[in-house]
């Protein structure tokens, strides 16, 4: 009798236990995201290397991998459902779904358009003298272009008042060597490098004059609606780094050595003046929360380019539901 | 094979392929910033025709080529002539040249836009650079080639050091060199688009980077195709010049196999 109950309670219990049960209470394997970047590692990516290194993202149940790939090339892939999210700045996205690309920004990053005009020419006190000089930027295209119609557009003026000359990345060589007395840079990095070689600068930011939408994360409309909570774990994840960046910069900057190859070697000082002022701009309040009249004034830029057609809205281009 | 039936081929070939990608377009329904069909890269290209954008970024980007074709070409046989026949400068350069050849030009462009400007100069620059060792290991290797026979036979009915290069090695060489040309030629077209990457305003390589700055992924392939056909062009001018030039050379071959 004793081991007819015997064998009916392992019976029972093996019963009970389906192999799709077992399976269920196995760890579930962390979704992978590829995250293309958009740059080179950075010192402005601290609050990504500073969420993987506390496991935040591991706890959302995330295995975080880096893709340093240009911006478009990212946006791309998003809109192609390759990879689930991207960083891209904010007419990046109104220029991308005017191809029919199905993104959308999901979080805002940075609270200010992180691109400013720095002129050598102390004599130039305002936007409005610019009219006939030359303007050095990386290319006709990118958020550093566009950040530049913004300023002209803000001082009433248009590109055929002024040179522009594409020269790709080399704005601090050009500026050192003498070749150029104005330049687009992106204000939370290279205004700090000139000022530690000694440079007087005049700096003109496009926060200040034209506020617009800025750098933050992109996923697709695919992933929205069929995965919404993936990009609320990756969302959480990224919030928590950038808020013990916030805290604990010294931290931050520690963990940041592990990413970046030769941020050891690097000058600290200096580096640690970049995290400041990248920084500074990611104030958000709330964080991640967007903010519609940045994006009205982005589309009025883009439409005023002629870069959009479409007759969109600003509506189109963002979703709030994640960041509320 | 006869003439038709080339001409056919030439033609089948073409329309099965584009017929083939506008399939896949069609039934993997694919948007136009993944694969744009063919029939919408053909309104890009009529439209940029049509406001005149591609004709003048094709004829700035033609010019770096053709400017850095020449340069290249000139420096490429006056070094391949030297080092062909000077042993020591052969062990002095040959090293430097040849290593020098694994910096990747998408590495020094930026260096030589630092240091030289972003101007016409520097695209036609590295045009040059890109150009240079093909013709210049062929120029070596066809004035090397000369048989010694013949060379000593010059020697000794006295021919001077010019009817020496006018009568034997130049002839000995055009072949290789006009190969080593072919190929620096089709290579030029990379030298130009990696120097309007870095920056430009103009060009084909500067059309490229827009259109992928804008999503327009039409206007990528319409400049990535205008760029096939100006190599393809020059492609076949020097096939053109080569096959006239070496027509003793088909006689030669045709004699042989006879």
């Amino acid at each position: 009798m004793k081991h007819v109950f015997t064998i009916l309670l392992v019976f029972t219990l093996l019963t009970s236990c389906s192999p799709l049960e077992i399976s269920l209470k196995k760890t579930p394997e962390p979704t992978i995201v590829r995250l293309p970047m958009g740059y080179i590692p950075n010192i402005q990516f601290a609050p990504f290397y500073v969420a993987l290194e506390k496991g935040y993202f591991a706890q959302n149940g995330i295995e975080l991998i880096f893709d340093y790939s240009f911006e478009t090339d990212g946006i791309a892939l998003v809109g192609a459902n390759q990879v689930p999210f991207s960083l891209a700045s904010g007419e990046q996205v109104f220029l991308a779904r005017e191809q029919k690309l199905p993104i959308r920004y999901v979080y805002t990053w940075y609270r200010d358009y992180p691109v400013s005009l720095l002129s050598t020419d102390l004599s130039l006190m305002s936007l409005e003298e610019l009219k006939g000089k030359q303007i050095a930027l990386p290319g006709l295209y990118g958020a550093s272009y566009i950040g530049l119609r913004a300023l002209l557009y803000s001082a009433g003026l248009s590109e055929s008042d002024v040179n522009l000359n594409p020269i790709g990345y080399t704005q601090i060589e050009s500026i050192l060597a003498g070749a150029e007395q104005n330049v687009i840079v992106y204000s939370n990095n290279e205004p700090i490098l000139l000022d530690a070689q000694g440079v007087e600068f005049n700096q003109f930011s496009v926060a200040e004059y034209f506020n617009m939408a800025s750098n933050g994360i992109v996923t697709n409309e695919h992933t929205i609606e069929t995965n919404p909570e993936l990009v609320t774990r990756f969302l959480n994840a990224f919030r928590q780094g950038i808020e013990d960046t916030i805290s604990n910069p010294d931290e931050a900057y520690e963990i940041s050595k592990q990413y970046i190859e030769n941020l050891a070697l690097a000058d600290e000082a200096i580096q640690k003046e970049i995290l400041m002022a990248s920084i500074s701009m990611w104030q958000v309040e709330p964080y991640g929360s967007i903010d519609r009249e940045n994006w009205a004034n982005m589309l009025e830029v883009l439409v005023k380019m002629e870069l959009v057609k479409s007759g969109m809205t600003p509506e189109e281009a963002y979703t709030d539901q994640f960041s509320k | 094979m006869t003439r038709n039936k080339k001409l056919v081929l030439w033609l089948v070939f073409p329309i099965g392929f584009i017929a083939f990608w506008e399939l896949i377009v069609i039934v993997a329904d694919l948007p136009p910033f993944i694969l744009p069909s063919p029939s919408l890269v053909f309104d890009r290209f009529l439209i940029s025709v049509k406001d005149g954008t591609l004709l003048t970024h094709s004829l700035t980007t033609l010019s770096e080529m053709l400017t850095g074709l020449f340069v290249g070409t000139s420096a490429a046989i006056f070094f391949g002539y030297i080092i062909a026949k000077s042993r020591v400068f052969e062990a002095l350069i040959s090293p430097i040249l040849v290593s020098s050849q694994a910096i990747p030009i998408v590495a020094a462009a930026p260096l030589l836009v630092i240091w030289f400007g972003n101007g016409f100069f520097t695209k036609a620059l590295i045009c040059s650079l890109v150009v240079f060792f093909p013709v210049f290991v062929n120029t070596v290797i066809g004035i090397k080639s000369v048989p010694r026979q013949l060379s000593e036979l010059a020697k000794s009915l006295n021919a001077s050091k010019w009817q020496i290069l006018i009568m034997l090695e130049i002839p000995s060489a055009l072949a290789l060199f006009l190969s080593g040309l072919k190929i620096g030629a089709t290579l030029s077209v990379i030298g130009a688009v990696v120097g309007e990457f870095i920056g430009a305003d103009e060009g084909l390589g500067f059309l490229i980077n827009l259109g992928r700055g804008l999503f327009d992924t039409a206007l990528v392939f319409v400049a990535v195709l205008t760029l096939m056909f100006i190599a393809l062009v020059l492609y076949g001018l020097l096939s053109w010049v080569e096959k006239s030039v070496l027509y003793w050379n088909d006689h030669q071959k045709a004699s042989v196999l006879k």
